[in-house]
């Protein structure tokens, strides 16, 4: 039942925000679902540490340990955002952002409003779809399901430059979708003579798995480099990840965090788990080389451009990149350790991620730019709480330790090593190292650099709490793992390397 | 009436129209009007529609009389008739010049055509002497020369509204590909997949007006502003 709720609170969410028409009605109805659904994931996580997998209606929907992992970050993330996104929208519309919109034909501002906050439900709606459907079919119907209302929130202020945003967003992530589907129209045909099946189970990832052996071989390798190409597009890895600066500067703050660290681990999602339907099926090697290649390239092609960038917004987009290339990387390299740095590291990121883009939304909302060279520097006088955390999160996000993300890239590094792979870990580092120096001489001069003489401003208090909340959350996460989330990604890495 | 109950024949028909589906693919590559591209695609999925109806009926497959409706209705009614009404309110009948001109399309389009046969030759094998792998061999290489055709398609067009024409052959080829494969997927899945490519069409259709509206032109390359 519990995985029916978890479905049902934010596809009700949706309509109630879109019928009660008042701001106010609508912030506390997103912020009440969301926290609900954090509660609900917490409480899966818990069954399913207890009790093992959880499955309903024949098993169409089916948790266990990696699905409540993927299902708690994505709850995490939409109410962090939920919070964040309070403060953010009513700074917007005092500041009169939607007015302008209204001359391009974007209606009055309590339309954009509503816009967001009856989409953000939908969008949350197929992230935990994506989690807990057991169909690959289906699988793939829910990501592009997060597609489709993100769409939205990409061209919400409807300038030139976000349709030019979303136009891209949409073509380039239908046609990456579109080679996911025939990857799973081919995994579903390798395993129909295996399996002999033409029902609905024939697709449940509970039920290839078992089986994933007797799969066609030469049918099943196109089917993985498909489905890498495809849900590999979504994630944003190299070279398909054109899309992402452009959605990610266009997007409202909060709407490009649930991008940058919702449906990042959504796409990885799909593609783990047929990366252990593959593993299954070829062996390991096969599926390790094309992670590794891709992971490798897409921390590479992020290396330039957060060397010379000029737009703090896109340089978090070129981070995304970074780390899903790190996440890639590491499920490549394989092994317990490997896919335990993984997982580790897809949590710490979702958590981290948000907090870096909340920082940055906040001093573009504050100084109207979003460019380095006219926000000039002194942010840690004019404004001392945003400045202070974004020089945190900057050196949390780029691994330095002693922040949790330290810790991930070091288990990475070491299942490198482990595994022999010694020339590709040093490569690892040294991108490492280029990204976490180009970061800081950015950050380090918008923060502390010269202050260009801005009085102290202080942003609204929604946005002050969710960037404090978030901050502390980053600092404890960085000494101490709550024991049961532990467990849940012990009980993950099991599920990939073992299949159960 | 003993042919309708003949396999074989079943086999002929159906590679008949996937040839018509392909010729069709390869006149929309060609093709210069709007109205006439989407008259193509809605010709297109009527065919598909029908090889599904074929493949039910010879394979006794119920379900997949639904999904064979559901293009029916969808692919070769609702979108061709939406798709039409936004080139009549955007008042653009003509495709600019593509990248590269029609007969090097066409050309280009046939070799797609041949790799679509090396592809699906690795999924033949002869050994299985039923209908199954028989009916799959050519359809399936109909269906990714219609995949490679679409993505091409997508390329060398510049107008918004041609893009998701291209996007949507390409989706055509899936369909065509899950029924050659394994008689189309599950019906859930199926309805699930209908449904995302309606809602796309309609995000994509709503994305076209406003670019429309914005830059006075459908032209996707004048969306260039941004750049590294």
């Amino acid at each position: 039942m519990i995985l029916l709720w978890l479905l049902i609170v934010p596809l009700v969410t949706s309509p109630l925000a879109f019928v009660l028409r008042k701001r106010h009605f609508m912030e506390a109805v997103n912020l009440a679902a969301f926290a609900v659904l954090l509660c609900l994931a917490a409480a899966l996580g818990v069954r399913v540490l207890r009790s093992g997998p959880v499955s309903v209606w024949d098993g169409f929907f089916y948790a266990d340990a990696l699905s409540a992992l993927v299902v708690l970050l994505s709850a995490f993330v939409a109410l962090v955002c939920s919070i964040y996104a309070v403060g953010y929208f009513r700074h917007d519309e005092s500041n009169g952002v939607f007015q302008e919109g209204e001359e391009l034909g974007g209606g009055p501002a309590i339309n954009k409003l509503r816009e967001y906050y009856a989409l953000t439900p939908l969008f949350v709606f197929s992230m935990i779809l994506v989690a807990l459907a057991n169909n690959l079919g289906i699988l793939w119907v829910a990501i592009e399901g997060t597609t489709l209302a993100s769409v939205f929130l990409v061209m919400f202020y409807g300038r030139e430059t976000s349709l030019e945003a979303a136009w891209k967003y949409a073509i380039i992530g239908g046609v990456g979708l579109s080679m996911a589907l025939f990857g799973t129209i081919l995994t579903y045909y390798s395993a129909h003579q295996a399996l002999g099946t033409d029902t609905l189970a024939g697709l449940n990832w509970s039920v290839l798995v078992g089986n994933a052996s007797q799969f066609d071989k030469p049918t099943m390798r196109l089917a993985f480099i498909l489905i890498l190409l495809g849900y590999g597009t979504k994630a944003g890895i190299a070279p398909m990840h054109t899309w992402k600066p452009d959605a990610y500067s266009e997007a409202p703050v909060p709407g490009a965090a649930m991008l940058a660290a919702g449906v990042l681990n959504c796409a990885l999602y799909g593609l783990v788990r047929f990366y252990i339907l593959s593993s299954k099926c070829l062996g390991p090697e096969f599926a390790s080389h094309l992670l590794i290649l891709f992971g490798l390239l897409s921390m590479g092609v992020a290396v330039p451009f957060i060397l010379v960038q000029k737009n703090f917004r896109r340089m978090l987009a070129y981070s995304s990149i970074d780390h899903s290339g790190i996440m890639v990387l590491a499920l490549g390299f394989g092994g317990p350790l490997g896919i335990l740095g993984m997982l580790l590291h897809m949590t710490f990121h979702s958590i981290t991620k948000p907090l870096l883009f909340f920082c940055a939304g906040n001093v573009q909302q504050q100084l109207k730019t979003d460019l380095f060279r006219e926000a000039k520097g002194g942010l840690i006088h004019s404004m001392p709480l945003t400045g202070a955390a974004f020089l945190m999160v900057t050196l949390a996000v780029t691994g330095a330790p002693p922040f949790s993300l330290f810790l991930s890239e070091f288990t990475i590094l070491r299942a490198g090593f482990s595994r022999g792979y010694l020339v590709l870990a040093v490569l690892f580092i040294t991108f490492l190292v280029a990204i976490f120096s180009g970061f800081l001489i950015h950050i380090a001069n918008l923060v502390l650099g010269p202050n260009p003489g801005l009085p102290p401003s202080e942003t609204c208090r929604w946005k002050k709490s969710s960037v404090v909340g978030l901050a502390l959350v980053i600092i404890i996460m960085g000494f101490w793992i709550p024991a049961p989330l532990f467990r849940l990604i012990q009980g993950a890495v099991d599920i990939v390397t073992n299949g159960r | 009436m003993t042919f309708l109950q003949d396999p074989e024949f079943g086999d002929r028909i159906i590679t008949l129209m996937a040839a018509l589906v392909l010729v069709l693919q390869i006149a929309a590559v060609g093709q210069r009007w709007l109205v006439s591209s989407i008259r193509i695609f809605a010709a297109q999925s009527f065919l598909l529609a029908a090889i599904a109806g074929i493949i039910a009926y010879f394979n006794h497959a119920s379900h997949i009389y639904v999904a064979a409706f559901l293009t029916l209705f969808l692919k070769a009614g609702l979108l061709p008739w939406l798709l039409e009404r936004l080139v009549r309110r955007i008042e653009i009948r003509r495709e600019i010049e593509p990248l590269i001109n029609a007969p090097l399309s066409i050309l280009i389009a046939g070799c797609l055509t041949l790799v679509g046969y090396v592809v699906a030759q690795s999924f033949y094998h002869p050994e299985e002497t039923s209908v199954r792998a028989a009916l799959g061999h050519n359809t399936l290489a109909v269906a990714i020369a219609l995949f490679l055709i679409g993505f091409f398609t997508m390329l060398n067009r510049r107008k918004a509204l041609t893009q998701v024409l291209g996007l949507l052959s390409l989706e055509n080829g899936l369909f065509l590909a899950a029924i050659s494969l394994t008689y189309g997927m599950p019906l859930v899945v199926e309805l699930g997949i209908f449904f995302d490519v309606l809602v796309a069409v309609m995000v994509l259709g709503i994305l076209v007006f406003r670019i429309r509206e914005a830059f006075d032109s459908m032209d996707v390359s004048k969306l260039r502003k941004l750049r590294e």
